[in-house]
């Protein structure tokens, strides 16, 4: 039977998801930004498969489930963010975010 | 100590490595092949929480799916994919931002108990049969909403737009 510390695994996630914030704020690259947001993201789903493998009844199962979607929802995400990148690059031959400003005031 | 947590300390390492790695590294290939790594990494953290079918999708979907959609971005975005990216500075705020999110959920969780606690394992045979029983709906909306983001990335991309 395996045992651990949850608290470990909760600082994990946290690590994971502050290098994934920091990766979303400094990036200008959109394809580093996608990928700093996969490294959050997955930070979150870890979260759902700590609190159902230490917790009673059948909680571990729901934590589990959840995580299933929660990975396809993600794998969603990359494929509408890469066909904003290829778009972001037609449009504007370059897919830094910085000079994807047309909204801006 | 215990083999488990010897192992647990070893993937966390190699994850939070490969995760800073994969964002400061000069070339974005090289991103990719750090942020692979990072993928299998968090997969084998899902087999040492006895959740195996996670594991799985982990690798089918994360290591092997996203990782060479992000490489196929990288070569239609670039004429030459080995040039290297401008240089970015670390930014004093963000990385400022980045720690204190650390620090206030390290704190948080300072109140959980410290002591080791046994992992449960579930058959994947039981996860499958909640997957379509009680959560059912959510695999249901997880198709749909696959259904119109994928309607919308070829809307996105297609040729002779106005």
């Amino acid at each position: 039977m395996t045992a651990l510390p949850l608290v470990g695994f909760l600082a994990l996630s946290s690590a994971l998801f502050a290098v994934g914030l920091f990766g979303i704020l400094t990036r200008r690259n959109f394809i580093l930004v996608l990928i700093a947001i996969e490294i959050a993201m997955n930070a979150a789903i870890l979260n759902f498969v700590y609190f159902g493998a230490f917790s009673g009844g059948t909680g571990g199962l729901s934590g589990q489930a959840i995580a299933v979607v929660l990975i396809g929802f993600a794998a969603t995400e990359v494929a509408v963010g890469l066909a904003i990148v290829l778009a972001l690059n037609r449009l504007k031959g370059t897919i830094n975010v910085a000079q994807a400003n047309d909204l801006k005031l | 100590m215990s083999l488990e947590e010897l192992a647990f300390l070893a993937l966390a390492a190699v994850a939070l490595f490969t995760g800073v790695a994969a964002l400061l590294v000069r070339e974005l290939v090289h991103t990719i092949l750090w942020i692979a790594v990072f993928f299998v990494d968090i997969s084998a953290i899902y087999f040492l929480l006895e959740a195996p079918f996670l594991g799985v999708l982990q690798l089918g979907v994360y290591a092997g799916a996203v990782t060479v959609l992000l490489l196929f971005g990288v070569m239609l975005t670039r004429k030459r994919i080995f040039s290297r990216e401008a240089v970015t500075g670390i930014g004093a705020v963000p990385l400022a931002l980045a720690t204190v999110t650390f620090i206030f959920a390290v704190t948080a969780v300072g109140e959980l108990p410290q002591a080791a606690q046994p992992v449960r394992a579930y058959d994947p045979s039981l996860l499958s049969e909640a997957l379509f029983t009680t959560y059912g709906p959510y695999l249901l909306l997880l198709g749909l909403v696959m259904m119109g983001a994928v309607a919308g990335a070829i809307y996105l991309v297609r040729e002779g737009r106005e």
